[in-house]
Protein backbone atom coordinates (compact mmCIF):
# COMPACT_ATOMS: atom_id res chain seq x y z
CA UNK A 1 0.00 0.00 0.00
CA UNK A 2 2.75 2.41 1.02
CA UNK A 3 4.76 1.46 -2.02
CA UNK A 4 1.79 2.08 -4.25
CA UNK A 5 1.21 5.47 -2.69
CA UNK A 6 4.85 6.34 -3.12
CA UNK A 7 4.81 5.23 -6.70
CA UNK A 8 1.75 7.31 -7.35
CA UNK A 9 3.35 10.38 -5.84
CA UNK A 10 6.55 9.88 -7.76
CA UNK A 11 4.56 9.48 -10.90
CA UNK A 12 2.37 12.48 -10.38
CA UNK A 13 4.63 15.07 -8.86
CA UNK A 14 6.30 16.50 -11.92
CA UNK A 15 3.32 16.00 -14.18
CA UNK A 16 0.23 17.31 -12.53
CA UNK A 17 0.30 21.02 -12.98
CA UNK A 18 0.08 21.41 -16.69
CA UNK A 19 -2.24 18.48 -17.24
CA UNK A 20 -5.37 20.56 -17.01
CA UNK A 21 -5.56 22.13 -20.43
CA UNK A 22 -4.81 19.46 -23.00
CA UNK A 23 -6.50 16.17 -22.05
CA UNK A 24 -9.92 15.64 -20.47
CA UNK A 25 -12.33 12.87 -19.57
CA UNK A 26 -15.91 12.66 -18.28
CA UNK A 27 -18.69 10.14 -17.59
CA UNK A 28 -18.69 6.84 -15.67
CA UNK A 29 -15.66 6.67 -13.41
CA UNK A 30 -16.18 4.07 -10.71
CA UNK A 31 -13.42 1.79 -12.02
CA UNK A 32 -10.95 4.64 -12.49
CA UNK A 33 -11.63 4.83 -16.23
CA UNK A 34 -11.60 8.64 -16.22
CA UNK A 35 -7.87 8.56 -15.40
CA UNK A 36 -8.32 11.63 -13.22
CA UNK A 37 -7.04 10.01 -10.04
CA UNK A 38 -10.47 9.15 -8.67
CA UNK A 39 -13.19 6.52 -8.74
CA UNK A 40 -16.29 8.68 -9.26
CA UNK A 41 -18.53 9.65 -12.13
CA UNK A 42 -18.05 13.19 -13.44
CA UNK A 43 -20.60 15.13 -15.46
CA UNK A 44 -18.14 17.75 -16.67
CA UNK A 45 -14.71 17.41 -18.33
CA UNK A 46 -11.95 16.58 -15.84
CA UNK A 47 -8.20 16.79 -16.40
CA UNK A 48 -6.96 13.41 -17.63
CA UNK A 49 -3.68 12.82 -15.84
CA UNK A 50 -1.48 11.82 -18.74
CA UNK A 51 2.16 12.85 -18.20
CA UNK A 52 3.00 16.31 -19.50
CA UNK A 53 5.63 14.86 -21.79
CA UNK A 54 2.76 13.27 -23.76
CA UNK A 55 1.25 16.66 -24.54
CA UNK A 56 0.65 16.95 -28.26
CA UNK A 57 1.84 13.37 -28.76
CA UNK A 58 -1.30 11.37 -28.01
CA UNK A 59 -2.26 9.90 -31.36
CA UNK A 60 -5.13 7.65 -30.24
CA UNK A 61 -7.14 6.62 -27.22
CA UNK A 62 -9.01 3.30 -27.15
CA UNK A 63 -11.91 3.05 -24.71
CA UNK A 64 -13.08 -0.33 -23.41
CA UNK A 65 -15.80 -1.40 -20.99
CA UNK A 66 -14.19 0.48 -18.13
CA UNK A 67 -10.55 0.87 -19.13
CA UNK A 68 -8.67 2.94 -21.65
CA UNK A 69 -5.43 2.83 -23.61
CA UNK A 70 -3.58 5.94 -24.82
CA UNK A 71 -1.06 5.60 -27.64
CA UNK A 72 1.57 8.27 -28.33
CA UNK A 73 2.99 9.18 -31.72
CA UNK A 74 6.30 7.61 -30.77
CA UNK A 75 4.78 4.31 -29.78
CA UNK A 76 4.41 4.50 -26.01
CA UNK A 77 1.31 3.05 -24.38
CA UNK A 78 -0.51 4.09 -21.19
CA UNK A 79 -3.46 2.23 -19.65
CA UNK A 80 -5.86 3.02 -16.81
CA UNK A 81 -9.26 2.02 -15.36
CA UNK A 82 -10.56 -1.46 -14.63
CA UNK A 83 -7.87 -4.10 -14.38
CA UNK A 84 -9.88 -7.05 -13.03
CA UNK A 85 -8.94 -9.36 -15.91
CA UNK A 86 -5.41 -8.11 -16.49
CA UNK A 87 -6.53 -5.81 -19.29
CA UNK A 88 -4.19 -2.99 -18.20
CA UNK A 89 -1.14 -5.17 -18.89
CA UNK A 90 0.75 -4.24 -15.73
CA UNK A 91 1.00 -7.80 -14.41
CA UNK A 92 -1.76 -7.52 -11.82
CA UNK A 93 -5.54 -7.22 -11.50
CA UNK A 94 -5.68 -3.75 -9.96
CA UNK A 95 -7.94 -0.91 -11.02
CA UNK A 96 -5.77 2.15 -11.64
CA UNK A 97 -7.31 5.66 -11.62
CA UNK A 98 -4.50 7.36 -13.59
CA UNK A 99 -2.70 6.58 -16.84
CA UNK A 100 0.28 4.30 -16.32
CA UNK A 101 2.98 3.39 -18.82
CA UNK A 102 2.81 -0.24 -19.90
CA UNK A 103 6.39 -1.14 -19.04
CA UNK A 104 6.19 -4.55 -20.66
CA UNK A 105 5.96 -2.86 -24.06
CA UNK A 106 8.77 -0.36 -23.44
CA UNK A 107 11.09 -2.05 -25.91
CA UNK A 108 8.47 -2.07 -28.63
CA UNK A 109 7.13 0.75 -30.74
CA UNK A 110 3.35 0.41 -30.69
CA UNK A 111 1.45 1.64 -33.74
CA UNK A 112 -2.12 0.57 -33.01
CA UNK A 113 -4.19 -0.27 -29.91
CA UNK A 114 -7.73 -1.42 -29.23
CA UNK A 115 -9.86 -2.14 -26.16
CA UNK A 116 -12.77 -4.55 -25.79
CA UNK A 117 -15.03 -4.96 -22.78
CA UNK A 118 -12.20 -6.40 -20.65
CA UNK A 119 -9.39 -7.05 -23.13
CA UNK A 120 -6.64 -5.02 -24.80
CA UNK A 121 -4.46 -5.34 -27.87
CA UNK A 122 -1.26 -3.68 -29.08
CA UNK A 123 0.31 -3.92 -32.55
CA UNK A 124 3.99 -3.08 -33.02
CA UNK A 125 5.86 -1.37 -35.84
CA UNK A 126 7.29 -4.76 -36.75
CA UNK A 127 3.78 -6.15 -37.19
CA UNK A 128 3.56 -8.19 -33.99
CA UNK A 129 0.35 -8.47 -31.98
CA UNK A 130 0.28 -8.46 -28.18
CA UNK A 131 -2.90 -9.11 -26.19
CA UNK A 132 -3.92 -9.05 -22.54
CA UNK A 133 -7.04 -9.18 -20.37
CA UNK A 134 -10.08 -11.44 -20.45
CA UNK A 135 -9.60 -14.47 -22.67
CA UNK A 136 -12.62 -16.47 -21.59
CA UNK A 137 -14.27 -16.17 -25.00
CA UNK A 138 -11.04 -16.79 -26.91
CA UNK A 139 -10.78 -13.08 -27.64
CA UNK A 140 -7.01 -13.03 -27.04
CA UNK A 141 -6.46 -15.34 -30.03
CA UNK A 142 -3.98 -17.45 -28.09
CA UNK A 143 -5.58 -20.82 -28.81
CA UNK A 144 -6.88 -21.12 -25.25
CA UNK A 145 -9.45 -19.36 -23.08
CA UNK A 146 -7.06 -18.09 -20.44
CA UNK A 147 -6.82 -14.48 -19.31
CA UNK A 148 -3.45 -12.74 -19.22
CA UNK A 149 -2.25 -9.81 -17.15
CA UNK A 150 0.88 -9.06 -19.17
CA UNK A 151 0.79 -8.47 -22.92
CA UNK A 152 1.21 -11.83 -24.64
CA UNK A 153 2.31 -12.20 -28.24
CA UNK A 154 -0.20 -13.96 -30.47
CA UNK A 155 1.96 -16.65 -32.09
CA UNK A 156 -0.59 -17.33 -34.80
CA UNK A 157 0.50 -14.18 -36.64
CA UNK A 158 4.25 -14.84 -36.52
CA UNK A 159 5.77 -13.66 -39.76
CA UNK A 160 2.65 -11.72 -40.74
CA UNK A 161 2.23 -7.97 -40.33
CA UNK A 162 -0.65 -6.63 -38.24
CA UNK A 163 -1.82 -3.23 -39.39
CA UNK A 164 -5.05 -2.45 -37.51
CA UNK A 165 -7.04 -3.71 -34.53
CA UNK A 166 -10.71 -3.36 -33.63
CA UNK A 167 -12.21 -5.07 -30.59
CA UNK A 168 -15.83 -5.54 -29.64
CA UNK A 169 -17.35 -6.67 -26.37
CA UNK A 170 -16.06 -10.25 -26.56
CA UNK A 171 -14.41 -10.44 -29.96
CA UNK A 172 -11.36 -9.14 -31.79
CA UNK A 173 -10.72 -8.18 -35.41
CA UNK A 174 -7.31 -7.62 -36.98
CA UNK A 175 -6.40 -6.25 -40.39
CA UNK A 176 -3.15 -7.52 -41.88
CA UNK A 177 -0.90 -5.73 -44.30
CA UNK A 178 -1.68 -8.42 -46.88
CA UNK A 179 -5.28 -7.14 -46.82
CA UNK A 180 -6.76 -10.08 -44.92
CA UNK A 181 -9.14 -9.61 -41.99
CA UNK A 182 -9.07 -12.12 -39.11
CA UNK A 183 -11.45 -12.53 -36.22
CA UNK A 184 -11.44 -14.40 -32.92
CA UNK A 185 -13.44 -14.53 -29.71
CA UNK A 186 -17.20 -14.77 -29.33
CA UNK A 187 -18.82 -16.06 -32.48
CA UNK A 188 -22.40 -16.05 -31.20
CA UNK A 189 -23.72 -13.36 -33.52
CA UNK A 190 -21.49 -13.95 -36.54
CA UNK A 191 -19.13 -11.17 -35.49
CA UNK A 192 -15.99 -13.17 -36.28
CA UNK A 193 -17.32 -14.58 -39.51
CA UNK A 194 -18.48 -18.05 -40.49
CA UNK A 195 -18.10 -20.91 -38.03
CA UNK A 196 -17.38 -24.51 -38.87
CA UNK A 197 -20.44 -25.64 -36.93
CA UNK A 198 -23.60 -23.84 -35.99
CA UNK A 199 -23.11 -24.67 -32.35
CA UNK A 200 -19.70 -23.11 -32.11
CA UNK A 201 -19.84 -20.19 -29.72
CA UNK A 202 -16.26 -19.03 -29.58
CA UNK A 203 -13.11 -19.21 -31.66
CA UNK A 204 -9.86 -18.90 -29.76
CA UNK A 205 -7.70 -19.32 -32.86
CA UNK A 206 -7.69 -16.44 -35.37
CA UNK A 207 -9.72 -17.24 -38.45
CA UNK A 208 -9.81 -15.56 -41.83
CA UNK A 209 -13.01 -13.60 -42.47
CA UNK A 210 -13.72 -13.92 -46.16
CA UNK A 211 -16.49 -12.68 -48.32
CA UNK A 212 -15.05 -9.27 -49.12
CA UNK A 213 -15.01 -8.48 -52.81
CA UNK A 214 -11.65 -7.90 -54.40
CA UNK A 215 -10.85 -4.61 -52.72
CA UNK A 216 -8.32 -3.01 -50.40
CA UNK A 217 -9.65 -2.82 -46.83
CA UNK A 218 -8.42 0.38 -45.19
CA UNK A 219 -10.11 0.21 -41.79
CA UNK A 220 -11.94 -2.13 -39.44
CA UNK A 221 -14.36 -1.35 -36.59
CA UNK A 222 -15.97 -3.30 -33.76
CA UNK A 223 -18.13 -2.66 -30.69
CA UNK A 224 -20.66 -4.78 -28.84
CA UNK A 225 -21.31 -7.75 -31.12
CA UNK A 226 -20.93 -5.65 -34.28
CA UNK A 227 -18.14 -5.72 -36.84
CA UNK A 228 -17.47 -3.43 -39.80
CA UNK A 229 -14.88 -2.64 -42.44
CA UNK A 230 -14.36 0.14 -45.00
CA UNK A 231 -12.47 -0.30 -48.27
CA UNK A 232 -10.44 2.21 -50.21
CA UNK A 233 -13.45 3.24 -52.29
CA UNK A 234 -15.42 4.11 -49.17
CA UNK A 235 -17.63 1.02 -49.35
CA UNK A 236 -18.96 -0.03 -45.95
CA UNK A 237 -19.30 -3.70 -44.93
CA UNK A 238 -20.95 -4.89 -41.73
CA UNK A 239 -21.45 -8.29 -40.10
CA UNK A 240 -22.36 -9.72 -36.70
CA UNK A 241 -25.37 -8.57 -34.73
CA UNK A 242 -27.64 -6.57 -37.04
CA UNK A 243 -27.69 -2.77 -37.02
CA UNK A 244 -30.43 -2.89 -39.61
CA UNK A 245 -32.93 -5.67 -40.08
CA UNK A 246 -33.39 -8.61 -37.74
CA UNK A 247 -30.89 -11.31 -38.56
CA UNK A 248 -27.33 -11.91 -37.49
CA UNK A 249 -24.93 -12.08 -40.42
CA UNK A 250 -21.72 -14.11 -40.37
CA UNK A 251 -20.51 -12.66 -43.64
CA UNK A 252 -19.46 -9.09 -44.46
CA UNK A 253 -22.25 -7.42 -46.34
CA UNK A 254 -22.01 -4.12 -48.15
CA UNK A 255 -24.55 -1.56 -47.00
CA UNK A 256 -25.39 2.04 -47.90
CA UNK A 257 -24.05 1.71 -51.46
CA UNK A 258 -24.84 5.33 -52.22
CA UNK A 259 -22.35 6.60 -49.63
CA UNK A 260 -18.61 7.01 -49.79
CA UNK A 261 -17.72 6.37 -46.18
CA UNK A 262 -14.72 8.05 -44.59
CA UNK A 263 -15.28 7.24 -40.91
CA UNK A 264 -17.37 4.80 -38.88
CA UNK A 265 -18.05 4.63 -35.14
CA UNK A 266 -19.97 1.69 -33.70
CA UNK A 267 -22.03 1.54 -30.52
CA UNK A 268 -23.87 -1.46 -29.11
CA UNK A 269 -27.07 -0.72 -31.05
CA UNK A 270 -26.18 2.17 -33.32
CA UNK A 271 -23.50 3.31 -35.71
CA UNK A 272 -22.29 6.70 -36.90
CA UNK A 273 -21.22 7.02 -40.51
CA UNK A 274 -19.41 10.03 -41.94
CA UNK A 275 -19.67 10.40 -45.69
CA UNK A 276 -18.74 13.46 -47.75
CA UNK A 277 -18.96 15.61 -44.65
CA UNK A 278 -22.47 14.42 -43.79
CA UNK A 279 -23.03 12.52 -40.56
CA UNK A 280 -25.58 9.69 -40.46
CA UNK A 281 -26.79 7.36 -37.74
CA UNK A 282 -27.86 3.81 -38.27
CA UNK A 283 -29.82 1.75 -35.75
CA UNK A 284 -31.22 3.06 -32.49
CA UNK A 285 -30.14 4.18 -29.08
CA UNK A 286 -31.57 1.41 -26.93
CA UNK A 287 -31.45 3.34 -23.69
CA UNK A 288 -33.88 5.90 -25.04
CA UNK A 289 -36.47 7.07 -22.59
CA UNK A 290 -37.88 9.68 -24.89
CA UNK A 291 -38.78 9.49 -28.53
CA UNK A 292 -36.85 11.16 -31.25
CA UNK A 293 -38.14 14.59 -32.24
CA UNK A 294 -41.10 14.62 -34.52
CA UNK A 295 -42.28 11.16 -33.61
CA UNK A 296 -45.01 11.95 -31.15
CA UNK A 297 -45.50 12.95 -27.59
CA UNK A 298 -42.05 13.36 -26.17
CA UNK A 299 -43.20 13.86 -22.62
CA UNK A 300 -45.48 10.87 -22.30
CA UNK A 301 -44.22 8.40 -24.83
CA UNK A 302 -41.54 6.09 -23.57
CA UNK A 303 -39.92 4.62 -26.58
CA UNK A 304 -40.14 0.88 -26.41
CA UNK A 305 -37.59 -0.05 -28.99
CA UNK A 306 -38.95 -3.58 -29.17
CA UNK A 307 -42.61 -2.96 -29.60
CA UNK A 308 -43.25 0.64 -30.56
CA UNK A 309 -45.15 1.22 -33.74
CA UNK A 310 -43.57 4.59 -34.36
CA UNK A 311 -41.44 5.16 -37.41
CA UNK A 312 -38.39 4.46 -35.28
CA UNK A 313 -39.02 0.89 -34.32
CA UNK A 314 -36.66 -1.88 -35.21
CA UNK A 315 -38.79 -3.50 -37.85
CA UNK A 316 -38.65 -0.36 -39.94
CA UNK A 317 -34.99 0.12 -39.26
CA UNK A 318 -34.11 -0.37 -42.90
CA UNK A 319 -35.09 3.25 -43.20
CA UNK A 320 -33.16 4.10 -40.06
CA UNK A 321 -30.43 5.99 -41.85
CA UNK A 322 -30.84 9.46 -40.48
CA UNK A 323 -28.91 12.62 -41.02
CA UNK A 324 -27.69 14.07 -37.75
CA UNK A 325 -28.94 17.62 -37.48
CA UNK A 326 -26.06 19.97 -37.22
CA UNK A 327 -24.96 23.54 -36.79
CA UNK A 328 -24.45 25.74 -39.81
CA UNK A 329 -20.93 26.72 -40.53
CA UNK A 330 -19.22 23.88 -38.70
CA UNK A 331 -18.14 20.65 -40.32
CA UNK A 332 -17.68 17.28 -38.68
CA UNK A 333 -14.06 16.15 -38.85
CA UNK A 334 -14.01 13.25 -36.41
CA UNK A 335 -16.54 10.91 -34.75
CA UNK A 336 -16.57 8.48 -31.84
CA UNK A 337 -19.13 6.26 -30.16
CA UNK A 338 -19.58 4.70 -26.75
CA UNK A 339 -22.11 1.98 -26.11
CA UNK A 340 -25.08 4.36 -26.12
CA UNK A 341 -23.62 7.81 -26.66
CA UNK A 342 -21.86 9.58 -29.49
CA UNK A 343 -19.31 12.35 -29.88
CA UNK A 344 -17.86 14.45 -32.66
CA UNK A 345 -15.30 17.17 -33.28
CA UNK A 346 -15.85 19.99 -35.77
CA UNK A 347 -13.36 21.81 -37.95
CA UNK A 348 -13.67 24.72 -35.51
CA UNK A 349 -12.39 22.50 -32.72
CA UNK A 350 -15.69 22.13 -30.89
CA UNK A 351 -16.68 18.88 -29.21
CA UNK A 352 -20.32 17.80 -29.39
CA UNK A 353 -21.98 14.84 -27.65
CA UNK A 354 -25.40 13.23 -27.67
CA UNK A 355 -27.22 10.02 -26.70
CA UNK A 356 -27.35 8.43 -23.23
CA UNK A 357 -26.24 10.71 -20.42
CA UNK A 358 -27.03 8.90 -17.18
CA UNK A 359 -23.39 8.80 -16.04
CA UNK A 360 -22.45 12.24 -17.29
CA UNK A 361 -20.84 10.76 -20.39
CA UNK A 362 -22.12 13.71 -22.44
CA UNK A 363 -20.06 16.10 -20.30
CA UNK A 364 -22.86 18.67 -20.16
CA UNK A 365 -22.97 19.00 -16.36
CA UNK A 366 -25.96 16.74 -15.80
CA UNK A 367 -27.29 13.24 -16.50
CA UNK A 368 -29.82 14.09 -19.21
CA UNK A 369 -30.11 12.25 -22.51
CA UNK A 370 -29.95 14.23 -25.75
CA UNK A 371 -31.15 13.29 -29.21
CA UNK A 372 -29.22 16.05 -30.98
CA UNK A 373 -25.52 16.95 -30.64
CA UNK A 374 -24.80 19.37 -27.77
CA UNK A 375 -21.70 21.52 -27.50
CA UNK A 376 -19.37 20.49 -24.64
CA UNK A 377 -17.52 23.19 -22.76
CA UNK A 378 -14.23 21.49 -22.09
CA UNK A 379 -12.89 24.33 -20.01
CA UNK A 380 -10.93 26.10 -22.67
CA UNK A 381 -12.47 29.38 -21.56
CA UNK A 382 -14.51 29.62 -24.69
CA UNK A 383 -11.50 29.64 -26.97
CA UNK A 384 -12.07 27.42 -29.92
CA UNK A 385 -9.11 25.32 -30.65
CA UNK A 386 -9.00 25.39 -34.45
CA UNK A 387 -9.64 21.76 -35.25
CA UNK A 388 -6.94 20.59 -32.91
CA UNK A 389 -8.91 18.18 -30.75
CA UNK A 390 -9.72 14.51 -30.96
CA UNK A 391 -12.51 12.77 -29.08
CA UNK A 392 -12.75 9.10 -28.05
CA UNK A 393 -15.31 7.02 -26.15
CA UNK A 394 -15.34 4.02 -23.86
CA UNK A 395 -18.58 2.30 -22.86
CA UNK A 396 -19.88 5.02 -20.55
CA UNK A 397 -17.17 7.64 -20.71
CA UNK A 398 -15.56 10.11 -23.08
CA UNK A 399 -12.02 11.41 -23.57
CA UNK A 400 -10.87 14.53 -25.45
CA UNK A 401 -7.24 15.26 -26.26
CA UNK A 402 -5.61 18.30 -27.80
CA UNK A 403 -3.59 17.49 -30.88
CA UNK A 404 -0.26 19.16 -31.79
CA UNK B 1 -39.36 2.05 -19.30
CA UNK B 2 -38.58 -1.04 -21.30
CA UNK B 3 -35.75 -3.54 -21.06
CA UNK B 4 -32.47 -2.43 -22.55
CA UNK B 5 -31.95 -5.73 -24.27
CA UNK B 6 -32.80 -9.41 -24.18
CA UNK B 7 -30.06 -11.92 -23.44
CA UNK B 8 -30.03 -15.69 -23.29
CA UNK B 9 -28.76 -17.19 -20.06
CA UNK B 10 -26.04 -19.03 -21.95
CA UNK B 11 -24.57 -15.69 -22.98
CA UNK B 12 -24.31 -14.63 -19.36
CA UNK B 13 -21.26 -15.41 -17.23
CA UNK B 14 -21.45 -16.94 -13.77
CA UNK B 15 -19.64 -14.66 -11.33
CA UNK B 16 -18.75 -16.63 -8.20
CA UNK B 17 -17.87 -13.47 -6.27
CA UNK B 18 -21.22 -11.81 -6.94
CA UNK B 19 -23.01 -15.17 -6.87
CA UNK B 20 -24.90 -14.05 -9.94
CA UNK B 21 -25.07 -14.47 -13.65
CA UNK B 22 -23.79 -11.31 -15.28
CA UNK B 23 -23.77 -9.56 -18.64
CA UNK B 24 -22.03 -6.31 -19.61
CA UNK B 25 -24.09 -3.16 -19.05
CA UNK B 26 -23.45 -0.26 -21.43
CA UNK B 27 -22.50 1.92 -18.47
CA UNK B 28 -19.44 -0.25 -17.80
CA UNK B 29 -20.86 -2.23 -14.88
CA UNK B 30 -22.65 -5.61 -15.05
CA UNK B 31 -26.27 -6.64 -15.25
CA UNK B 32 -26.83 -9.26 -12.55
CA UNK B 33 -29.37 -11.96 -11.73
CA UNK B 34 -28.91 -14.37 -8.83
CA UNK B 35 -29.57 -18.08 -8.81
CA UNK B 36 -32.37 -17.46 -6.31
CA UNK B 37 -33.97 -15.02 -8.73
CA UNK B 38 -33.78 -17.63 -11.47
CA UNK B 39 -35.23 -20.35 -9.22
CA UNK B 40 -38.16 -18.02 -8.57
CA UNK B 41 -38.68 -17.43 -12.25
CA UNK B 42 -37.44 -13.83 -12.22
CA UNK B 43 -36.58 -12.57 -15.72
CA UNK B 44 -35.00 -9.24 -14.99
CA UNK B 45 -31.25 -8.68 -14.55
CA UNK B 46 -30.45 -5.29 -13.05
CA UNK B 47 -27.36 -3.13 -13.11
CA UNK B 48 -26.41 -1.82 -9.65
CA UNK B 49 -24.98 1.37 -11.16
CA UNK B 50 -27.76 2.60 -13.43
CA UNK B 51 -31.42 2.49 -14.36
CA UNK B 52 -31.09 -0.05 -17.16
CA UNK B 53 -32.20 -3.68 -16.96
CA UNK B 54 -32.14 -6.77 -19.14
CA UNK B 55 -34.67 -9.44 -19.91
CA UNK B 56 -33.07 -12.83 -19.35
CA UNK B 57 -34.23 -15.67 -21.56
CA UNK B 58 -34.01 -19.10 -19.94
CA UNK B 59 -35.94 -22.27 -19.35
CA UNK B 60 -37.41 -22.02 -15.85
CA UNK B 61 -37.37 -25.80 -15.44
CA UNK B 62 -33.61 -25.79 -15.85
CA UNK B 63 -33.26 -23.60 -12.80
CA UNK B 64 -35.97 -24.92 -10.50
CA UNK B 65 -33.43 -26.95 -8.52
CA UNK B 66 -30.27 -25.44 -9.95
CA UNK B 67 -27.07 -25.42 -7.92
CA UNK B 68 -24.25 -22.92 -8.17
CA UNK B 69 -22.23 -23.57 -11.28
CA UNK B 70 -18.70 -24.60 -10.44
CA UNK B 71 -16.79 -24.48 -13.67
CA UNK B 72 -19.26 -23.10 -16.11
CA UNK B 73 -16.36 -21.41 -17.85
CA UNK B 74 -12.66 -21.31 -17.16
CA UNK B 75 -12.49 -18.70 -14.48
CA UNK B 76 -10.47 -15.63 -15.35
CA UNK B 77 -7.25 -16.60 -13.63
CA UNK B 78 -4.74 -14.38 -15.34
CA UNK B 79 -1.48 -15.96 -16.32
CA UNK B 80 1.67 -14.00 -15.74
CA UNK B 81 4.01 -14.29 -18.65
CA UNK B 82 7.40 -12.78 -18.14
Amino acid sequence: MAAAALEERRWREPEDEAAADWAWSWGAGTDGQLGNGGFDDHHLPQPLLLPTRCRGRVSFVAGGGAHAIALTSDGEVFTWGRGTHGQLGHGNLDNIPHPKLVKFLENHTITCVSAGWNHSGFATDSGQLFMCGDGSFGQLGTGDNLSRNFPFEVAYFNGRYIEKLAFGMRHSLVLLKDNSVYGFGSARRGQVGKCVSRNQKTDNVPKLIDGFPNCKIVNIYANGDHSAAVDESGHLYIWGRPLIGEDDDDQPRRILPSLSVSQVALGWHHALVLSAGELYTLGVYRHQKCDLPGSGNVLVQQSNTRATSSSHDRSSSLSMLETVPFIDGEHVVQIASGTEHSALVTDKGSVFTWGWGEHGQLGLGDTSDHVAPQRVDIGDNGQRMSGSLAVYCGSGFTVAVKLP
Amino acid sequence: MSAYDEVEIEDMEWNAELKAYTYPCPCGDLFQITLDDLRLGEEIARCPSCSLFLTVVYNAEDFADAKEPTTQKPSPSPVAVA
